[in-house]
């Protein structure tokens, strides 16, 4: 299936993947580790482990960090 | 662009909110998103200029020493600042305990090459740096109105 992934703060890329592809095979297919993100579906967040039901999802690199 | 334009109303609500987290027990990091005019934009500026800061809830497990800007949160709030016209021109997050600069666990984490770090402290210091991918490179802050 066809899935439009948009990288939050860079580009959007078209991703096929296959039928029982999860969300985090999207995330790797745009050289990402889904460690470092989270992928969201309509504002909210999805496991990434979870099969692809959708064609179009965000994905956001994490923001964090701390203090020493 | 070895600057940082920063509205002093936004340098203002950003050291507030660090304010209020140092109030908590035990002392814990908040963070937001900084917007305003990134350097690559369309109006040929040559420095990142912040204009608006953004709480976002800080979801990390132990808020005292990490901070982790709530994913939903950030998307709602990035989108309402684009549609406001801001560039997301990076983040803000506060050290309550510790002095203002990025942490090594600040640099192992950072994924957002190109885009500004500022850390801060309830006590006003405030650093900016921007992350080339490798490093924060530490940029100069200029106050605006």
């Amino acid at each position: 299936m066809h899935v439009t992934v948009e990288v939050v703060g860079e580009e959007t890329h078209d991703v096929s993947v296959d039928d029982d592809g999860t969300y985090a095979d999207l995330v790797r297919a745009v050289d990402l580790s889904p460690h470092e993100v989270s992928v969201l579906v309509d504002g909210s967040p999805v496991p990434e482990d979870q099969p692809v039901e959708v064609d179009r999802v965000k994905v956001l690199r994490l923001i964090k960090g701390g203090a020493p | 662009m070895n600057s940082l334009r920063l509205r002093t109303d936004a340098r203002d609500a950003i050291l507030a909110h660090a304010r209020e987290g140092a109030l908590t027990t035990p002392p814990s990091e908040v963070c937001g998103v900084l917007g305003g005019r990134r350097a690559s934009g369309d109006d040929g500026a040559d420095t990142d200029a912040v204009a608006v800061a953004e709480p976002v809830a800080n979801v990390a497990e132990d808020t005292r020493t990490q901070y982790v800007l709530d994913p939903a949160a950030t998307v709602e709030t990035i989108d309402a600042m684009e549609a406001d016209g801001h560039d997301v021109v990076g983040f803000y997050h506060s050290h309550p305990e510790s002095d203002p600069v990025p942490s090594r666990t600040d640099e192992q984490e950072a994924r957002w090459t190109g885009y500004v770090y500022l850390v801060c402290h309830p006590d006003g210091r405030l650093n900016a740096y921007r992350f080339t991918g490798d490093a924060f490179e530490p940029l100069e802050i200029v106050d605006a109105e």
